[in-house]
């Protein structure tokens, strides 16, 4: 019997009426999981503690919607007693010895952690191949990438090995593999959810958020994980809401904006072609969309690269093998141990980008790169400020192609970066953006449209996204062969 | 008599005396078992994130306000990158674009003369961990990792080891005074680097500078800085050039050793810490701590001179802070100041040294002190009966009265009782009384005597005086 194939609200109920145990659904966790073995989804998993933990729950009262149900956590939040790698050498055998905010949340609710998802080292990287462990295979075309840096996430969710998983995106490292593998993604607003226990890889741009097979279950994860916590300075205040409550409503009236940037000749005509289709269906339903021009979110790649590589080569100085990880065997002297510890630890995209980093903050260069990006990005922020005086939301497609293949050549590193070329501003303005899967391209693979809103307004974003899945209503089933339309 | 101009500049990095450390919650202490404080944050584990205590705000705005430096009202910090073992995260949370204060000043007093010392900049930053070197181990001790530190620096704008030192014991002084830190230079809460270098005139250019590290005490500084000039004009004497460089003070050699030449500019590569949003400092956050600061030491200085207190006694009252603090409760009084602050500094003092105690752990109010000046004062009680009962004086809560009672102190004050021993001396000692008519002054401090001698000292010696000149007539 399958039960994680049915939509939440039945669980619920059959948890409550102890119809079921959690450990079922735990051990159908794993089957699932041991049955997708090659998709490469997992790091490490959680199976003794999590067999623990589910019969412990079995004497405890169902008391809340995510109770009992199993989640897969991004590699690079920690866990306490569970390994935590974040997909690199140097961390390999690194076990944690406190909780990240979100994950106390999380078992605060008694859901149960399955495992930890496979990605790119350290988040760094869009198609989860620069993981020490090998990259995650896509549910739909095992030949293709899962997308990244949450790719372990996302393929996991697009099997349909659980309902829940927590990816982290940077520049679009949740909306990205969401769309490749055709799920749902959500990067909250910067601040949302707390960064405490989020391994840090650019601290102005990170944010955890949930990845779900569809718009409500991504909501209700969303209601357990954010909210201010007093662990970071950066978590906002601002007060807990139910990001399901306009979830249905309709969306007549709304104004939605489509900068011409993100319908440009960068992005696949079929990509292209899938969108003016779901905007057609927007205008059906009472929307009204327009096409915009929006200043400086051309740029958005190369302010990325600037802020995000400067703050990443400060965050991983501290893997310096003297206090945890990985440390090289019988240095002569510290400057042995720090290089040799470095060299041997961290793979080639991470010390590019640290070796990057590191020359962008170095003497003049702050001051003509870091922080000239800095200011940029303030203005850039103010330009989405502008668009949403007028605009209920900004759509776009989520990527320029649909997942390709594993083995495309991984040796430019600016291609990577062009691969979140639409997602990236979102990041870089701090405001919440969700992947919801629009179609399928000739090749049965995923197309994704991002939809952002402004500052705090995700349950905006839910209730557009939740329209749209109901008007379209995909097979989002990954059957590899069959077409899905 | 050598012809270079010094210029010197001092760094100082004062431990603030909060409970908990600056990023995170563990406690701020001296001494304790090795890593026995400290937790992930300051271990730099991965995925933590700083805090930040208000606690060391506020005594930063303090210590701002105390060195006469203007606030800035908007201020953020700022990630220092180096690789050190003593550096957990691998890079230093400071301040580097804006410091907290900024163009301030210490005054001092050289030569009757004041002078101000000028800062530059003072900035919070973390401290770092302790490293012990055992042969070819390193040990660390994250302890202090995280203890909270403010770091002053002066413009380069003194000219000699006297001024340095100075304005170090002035800065020692403002910041014990406004409970900012315990300043025990002995214990690390107080650390100065001092910078040196010479030159022929005025308008010449500064001379190549040389950093000291490490000196352990004020008096170390003022001998650093003086060796260190003679070392830099016998370089220049000899038409000798050398590199900028940071140099230690040995302590066994009396004498600055070089730790190593700077290279080409020091780059660490700063920016702004992007895990603390910028910290607004109101005005009335200001105010709420302007208010917790105590009466400064030059004020008190001042008004204890206006109160008759002798130079020394003030200077001895300002250096121990709490007779200072129970002395400053008296100066809305009606008394004699002058006795109170013999007392404070002789008997009571003599007292608190040997039982190790503060003036505050006695039972010693105001009203009792009063009490025991007036009695001084008006000679009801003498230096001497005091040694006798000063245990029981700050020991026991009866009036100073009611204990010269138990202890049978009784002087004389009845004059007539000792105008009839005076009367009686005078017709016994006829010559004395000859010789004193005659002008020979020994005369009467021999009848002195004698009166007192009568009266087994309990006489009170003015009273007596004035009866037996009086009698005399």
């Amino acid at each position: 019997m399958k039960y994680l194939n049915k939509n939440i609200e039945e669980l619920h109920t059959l948890l409550k009426n102890k119809d079921i145990k959690p450990i079922d659904l735990v051990n159908e966790a794993f089957e699932n999981i041991e049955n997708n073995k090659e998709l490469n989804a997992y790091i490490t998993l959680n199976k003794e503690e999590a067999i623990k933990q589910a019969k412990e729950l079995e004497n405890k009262e169902v008391d809340n919607i995510l109770f009992g149900l199993p989640i897969a956590i991004k590699d690079n939040i920690v866990t306490k007693d569970l390994k935590t790698t974040c997909a690199s050498h140097i961390l390999e055998n690194f076990i944690p010895i406190y909780d990240a905010t979100v994950v106390e949340k999380i078992k605060a609710k008694n859901m149960i952690i399955i495992g930890k998802t496979n990605m790119d080292e350290f988040a760094m990287g869009s198609s989860s191949r620069t993981s020490y462990f090998g990259a995650p295979h896509n549910p739909w075309d095992h030949n293709k990438i899962s997308g990244g840096s949450s790719g372990g996430s996302a393929t996991t969710i697009a099997a349909r090995d659980l309902l829940f998983a927590l990816g982290t995106d940077t520049g679009g490292s949740i909306r990205q593999p969401a769309s490749y593998t055709g799920i749902v993604g959500m990067k909250p607003t910067y601040g949302r959810v707390s960064r405490y226990g989020l391994v840090a890889f650019a601290s102005s741009l990170d944010q955890i958020g949930p990845m779900t097979k569809n718009v409500y279950e991504n909501a209700l994860l969303l209601n357990v994980i954010c909210g201010h916590d007093d662990h970071d300075l950066t978590s906002s205040k601002k007060e807990v809401e139910d990001f399901t409550r306009l979830i249905g409503k309709d969306i007549k009236g709304m104004k939605i904006a489509v900068p011409n940037f993100f319908v440009s000749d960068i992005v696949n005509r079929e990509i292209i072609d899938k969108l003016k289709d779901t905007i057609e269906l927007l205008k059906k339903l009472g929307a009204t969309v327009d096409y915009i021009d929006m200043k400086y979110i051309d740029n958005a790649v190369t302010l990325y690269q600037i802020i995000a590589m400067g703050e990443a080569s400060s965050n991983l100085a501290r893997f310096d093998g003297i206090r945890y990880g990985y440390s090289t065997e019988n240095p002569k002297d510290i400057e042995e141990l720090y290089f040799k510890t470095r060299r041997e630890g961290f793979g080639k995209e991470v010390k590019r980008r640290i070796m990057v980093g590191s020359y962008l903050l170095s003497g003049k260069n702050a001051q003509d790169y870091y922080f000239k990006a800095l200011s940029i990005r303030d203005d850039m922020k103010q330009e989405f400020t502008k668009v949403f005086e007028n605009y209920d939301y900004i759509i776009g497609p989520t990527t320029t192609t649909t997942a390709y293949n594993l083995t495309d050549p991984m040796d430019d590193p600016r291609k990577s970066f062009l691969d979140d070329v639409l997602v990236i501003p979102v990041n870089m303005a701090g405001l919440p953006g969700l992947n919801i899967p629009i179609g399928f391209d000739k090749e049965n693979m995923p197309i994704g449209m991002q939809i952002i809103a402004n500052n705090f307004e995700e349950a905006k974003i839910y209730q557009l996204a939740s329209i749209l899945e109901k008007e379209l209503n995909l097979n989002l089933e990954p059957k590899r062969g069959e077409n899905n339309e | 008599m050598s012809n270079y101009i010094p210029t010197i500049g001092v760094e100082v990095h004062v431990e603030l005396k909060t409970k908990t450390k600056i990023f995170s919650n563990s406690k701020n202490g001296y001494g304790q078992m090795a890593n026995s404080l400290t937790n992930v944050i300051d271990l730099g584990y991965p995925g933590t994130l700083p805090t930040l205590n208000e606690e060391v705000v506020n005594l930063a705005i303090k210590a701002a306000t105390v060195l006469n430096c203007k606030i800035r009202k908007q201020m953020h910090f700022d990630r220092k990158n180096y690789f050190y073992p003593d550096n957990p995260k691998n890079y230093q949370i400071t301040q580097f674009q804006t410091p907290i204060g900024y163009d301030g000043y210490v005054e001092i007093e050289l030569n009757n003369q004041k002078k101000k010392i000028y800062i530059e900049e003072m900035h919070i930053e973390e401290d770092t961990c302790k490293s012990t070197h055992r042969g070819t181990k390193t040990l660390l001790d994250f302890n202090r990792a995280g203890v909270p530190l403010i770091e002053i620096v002066t413009k380069p704008c003194m000219s000699s080891k006297k001024e340095a030192v100075l304005y170090l014991e002035k800065l020692k002084e403002l910041l014990f005074y406004s409970d900012i830190s315990d300043c025990k230079m002995e214990e690390g809460s107080m650390r100065a680097d001092a910078n040196v270098s010479i030159r022929k005139n005025e308008s010449d250019p500064f001379g190549t500078k040389v950093e000291i590290k490490n000196i352990g005490s004020i008096s170390n500084v003022g001998l650093s800085i003086e060796k260190e000039i003679k070392r830099q004009e016998k370089l220049y004497n000899n038409n000798e050039t050398f590199k900028e460089q940071t140099r230690r003070f040995d302590d066994k050699l009396e004498d600055t050793v070089l730790m190593r030449v700077k290279e080409t500019g020091n780059d660490y590569r700063y920016f702004p810490e992007p895990d603390i949003p910028f910290v607004v400092i109101t005005d009335e956050m200001i105010e709420e701590v302007k208010k917790t600061i105590p009466m400064l030491p030059d004020e008190r200085r001042e008004k204890y001179k206006e109160l008759g207190v002798s130079d020394i006694n003030t200077n001895k009252l300002v250096q121990n802070r709490s007779l200072s603090d129970y002395f400053n409760q008296l100066l809305d009084k009606n008394t004699n100041h002058k006795i109170a602050s013999n007392l404070l500094l002789g008997d009571i003092s003599q007292y608190l040294n040997k039982t190790e105690k503060e003036i505050f752990d006695t039972t010693l109010t105001i009203p009792r002190f009063l009490e025991l000046i007036s009695l001084m004062e008006d000679n009801t009680l003498t230096s001497k009966n005091l040694k006798e009962i000063i245990d029981i004086v700050l020991e026991s809560n009866k009036t100073i009265k009611e204990i010269m009672k138990d202890e049978n102190i009784e002087n004389i004050t009845d004059d007539n009782a000792i105008r009839e021993v005076i009367k009686q001396i005078i017709s016994n000692n006829q010559e004395s009384v000859e010789d004193y008519k005659n002008g020979h002054d020994r005369a009467i401090k021999y009848l002195m005597g004698q009166v007192m001698k009568e009266t087994k000292g309990k006489a009170n010696p003015k009273m007596a005086m004035d009866i037996l000149i009086e009698e005399l007539q």
